[in-house]
């Protein structure tokens, strides 16, 4: 029985390493292609429809990849990752809405600029709040990273920084905060979906929107200009524009969210589900991160299980014979890192620095990166598992002629794990739930899907609930599949 | 001392950092002979033993097997211990394996024999102890006397030539007592070579062949029942009076 499960590891690992290299491999040819960062919240700039990113931005890219004959492919992340995405060189091109300031210019090289644009302010159609001054020493909110957060912050206060455009909206219709600063045509688009909003008259500051690229590219830069003027010539540009804006600068074909007092609550709530899940298949944004969120913890929990096991087996051993100086090191600076610092830094630090030069699947950096912060916890559970083992259980090994591995594997390790199998169940429990970080690498798990609903519905509850219960199944299952795996093993003694 | 001892420790010291435990005891004990280590509770009967197969390592003085001394890297130890079988006072017996595989792990793990002469080897020893209904069993299904026993067997199963037993009978409670004791006189009886530390002084006028009375981590006197019986020693007089 022993041997066996030795085998199994052994599995486990190769099958990792596989996937490790496959998915290096599969992303080394990748010339030809054009990789885009946004944040695909901001309409009529980039947004979803169905499963496709459109907007000005992303249409503009699309022909400039097309008219350089390029393959175009569109990444969705958080705004604040945009521009580091493509100073590590993740990503070709930024195109996000992007305002041209200083300081960004100072980090990469703005394309020529296409169009003006205004720092709105959208309030309560009942606030008494009538432009900046007025705001001050209320609840602002801003997206984070955007112009209006560095406006609002240098300027005014410190604002209430959301990921998203449409959360912060969801919290100023909700009557969280005060006031919102956006950029001028995604808060029209707000204000005409949801009622009782309005933007103020007078703008708060005026800037202008430009692409972003590496500062190591300036061929690439000089492509996007040359093509962004060819399609200014030709009136493609206008063509995009028209696609999106009237000619007041209008959104287009928004369905306005008409009263609904008249509905009772479950109509309401029908039209709700309606519009968040059947209506363009959006759940399909729930199945598809449902699946990633799985793939993701899964893949992690083995990795952190194998890493745990190793780095246990190692302190153990050193704990008991001595031996391993130089690898106890080690162990120790691995379980004071990664127990020190949270799993979203480590997330992005894995991302953006340890595979910043290197093109990598992110599923596969998210699985290294939980993975590597899993593998901590359960080293040290597994080692309070390995102390609490009857120290005759090693001595009888031993007297009998059994070496230090063998009485290791055969005896002490079935009965630690068993021990902590608990403790082991509620680390997986922790770590599912903590892979909803994964947005923040554009990885569309399954709350990167329930925010996408969000961003396109402009509706809290329903897609956040949805979320929340989906979490919940998966972790009430596992809890169930833990506690028959607990009962089966305790038939053997007792 | 004596050529034909099978196992000899001489002039074994042992501290626990600057607590000297054991102070230059010599030990042996001969082919076929039962050797009893009496004394007094924190005597160092116990560090004695586990000093005999480096479940403590000495810090002086040598440990002798057929007149060599053991070799003390990994394998030597390993090899030397697979042929000194050892019984603890609270069994051992490994929680998360059946009875069978207990018995079998070793000889398995260390090349003896096969699987399935393991296991009819086991088999036959868990017969002889009247225990082979049990072979499937989990070691918390087991009374005390039933697990010492079934422990005694698993050290049997490696063919050690000599066998430790450390209080083999103190964790139980007094009506399994008698059975581990019958197990242990068969042995003796069969020829079987053993050290054992006791506090049962009744126990050991019977069988043993000479006991060996320790005192502060040294050693008192070394004979024969007999000798001890009749010696005027009042530390050991005490002893043996009291109990
Ligand atoms: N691991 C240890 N660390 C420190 N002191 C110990 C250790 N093991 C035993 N001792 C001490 O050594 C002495 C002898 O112990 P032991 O050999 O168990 O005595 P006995 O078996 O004769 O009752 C005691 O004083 C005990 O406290
Ligand atoms: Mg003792």
């Amino acid at each position: 029985m022993p041997g066996i499960i030795y085998k199994k590891w052994l599995a486990v690992m190769l099958a990792f390493m596989a996937l490790f290299l496959t998915s290096c491999g599969e992303k080394e040819a990748e010339r030809g292609k054009l990789i885009m960062v946004t944040n695909a919240t901001f309409p009529p700039y980039e947004f979803y429809q169905g499963s496709r990113i459109v907007g000005i931005d992303a249409d503009m890219v699309r022909e400039i990849a097309k008219r350089n004959d390029l393959e175009l492919v569109i990444e969705d992340m958080a705004f604040d990752s945009v521009i580091a995405a493509v100073q590590t060189g993740k990503a070709d091109v930024a195109a996000s809405g992007i305002t041209v300031t200083e300081d960004r210019k100072k980090q990469i090289d703005f394309t020529t600029s296409y169009v003006k644009a205004d720092q709105v302010i959208i309030v309560r159609k009942d606030s008494d709040i009538v432009g900046p001054e007025s705001m001050r020493g209320k609840r602002i909110g801003v997206q984070h990273g955007t112009t209006g957060d560095m406006y609002v912050t240098e300027n005014l206060q410190e604002p209430e920084r959301f990921q998203d455009g449409a959360l912060a909206v969801a919290s100023l219709v909700t009557g969280k905060i005060h006031a919102v600063v956006l950029d001028s045509a995604p808060a029209e688009e707000h204000v005409a979906r949801n009622k009782g909003i309005r933007i103020l008259p007078m703008a708060l500051v005026s800037e202008e929107y430009a692409m972003a690229i590496s500062k190591s590219r300036p061929e690439l830069l000089a492509m996007f200009n040359r093509t962004m003027a060819e399609m200014k010539v030709d009136g493609t540009m206008d063509a995009i524009w028209a696609r999106y804006l009237d000619k007041d600068g209008k959104p287009l074909a928004v369905p306005a969210v008409e009263a609904e007092e008249d509905k009772g609550m479950w109509a309401r709530l029908a039209d709700s589900f309606e519009v968040n899940f059947v209506k363009d298949d959006r759940w399909h944004y729930l199945v598809d991160g449902f699946l990633v969120t799985i793939e993701i913890s899964a893949c992690a929990v083995l990795m952190g299980l194998c890493i745990g096991f190793l780095v246990a087996v190692v302190r153990s051993a050193h704990d008991q014979t001595g031996r391993y100086k130089v690898l106890n090191f080690l162990c120790h600076i691995y379980l004071t890192v990664v127990r020190g610092t949270p799993v979203v830094v480590q997330l992005l630090i894995i991302y953006f620095v340890i595979f910043g030069s290197v093109d990598v699947s992110k599923v596969l950096v998210a699985i290294v990166a939980f993975g590597v912060n899993s593998g901590a916890y359960v080293a040290e559970i597994i080692r309070s598992g390995i102390m609490a083992v009857d120290s005759g259980q090693m001595e009888a090994g031993r007297s009998l002629g059994l070496s230090y591995g063998t009485t290791m594997r055969s005896v002490i390790l079935p009965q630690a794990f068993k021990n902590v199998l608990p403790a082991l169940g509620n680390e997986f429990i922790v770590l599912l739930k903590e892979t909803s970080v994964c947005g923040y690498i554009a990885l569309q798990d399954l709350t990167k899907g329930g925010d996408i609903i969000r961003s396109q519905t402009y509706d809290a509850f329903l897609p956040l609930i949805a979320v929340a219960l989906t979490y919940l199944v998966v972790v009430v299952c596992l809890s169930q599949l833990l506690k028959k795996l607990e009962n089966s093993l305790k038939k053997n003694e007792r | 001392m004596n050529a034909d001892n099978i196992l000899e420790v001489r002039e074994l010291v042992k501290e626990f950092g600057d607590h000297r435990v054991i102070d230059g005891v010599s030990v042996g004990v001969k082919k076929g002979e039962v050797v009893f280590l009496l004394g007094p509770s924190g005597a160092g009967k116990s560090t004695v033993m586990r000093c005999m197969n480096f479940l403590e390592t000495p810090t002086g003085g040598e440990v002798l097997f057929h007149g060599q001394p053991v070799d003390r890297s990994e394998n030597g130890l390993n090899h030397y211990r697979s042929k000194v079988g050892m019984v603890f006072q609270h069994f051992n017996l490994f929680a998360n394996l059946s009875i069978l595989d207990n018995i079998t792990l070793a000889p398995v793990k260390c090349g003896l024999m096969s699987r399935t002469e393991a296991e009819t080897q086991a088999l036959h020893l868990l017969h002889r102890i009247g225990l082979r209904d049990k072979a499937k069993a989990y070691p918390s299904q087991l009374s005390g006397g039933q697990k010492q026993r079934v422990a005694i067997v698993r050290a049997l199963a490696m063919n050690p030539e000599v066998l430790l037993f450390d209080e083999p009978t103190s964790a139980l409670d007094p009506e399994m007592v008698g059975e581990v004791e019958n197990l242990m006189r068969e042995l003796a009886r069969d020829g079987m070579t053993m050290l054992v530390v006791s506090h049962d002084t009744d126990f050991a006028m019977e069988l043993a062949d000479r006991i060996v009375f320790l005192a502060d981590g040294k050693l008192v006197v070394d004979a024969p029942p007999a000798v001890i019986a009749a010696s005027d020693n009042p530390r050991i007089r005490d002893f043996f009076s009291i109990r």
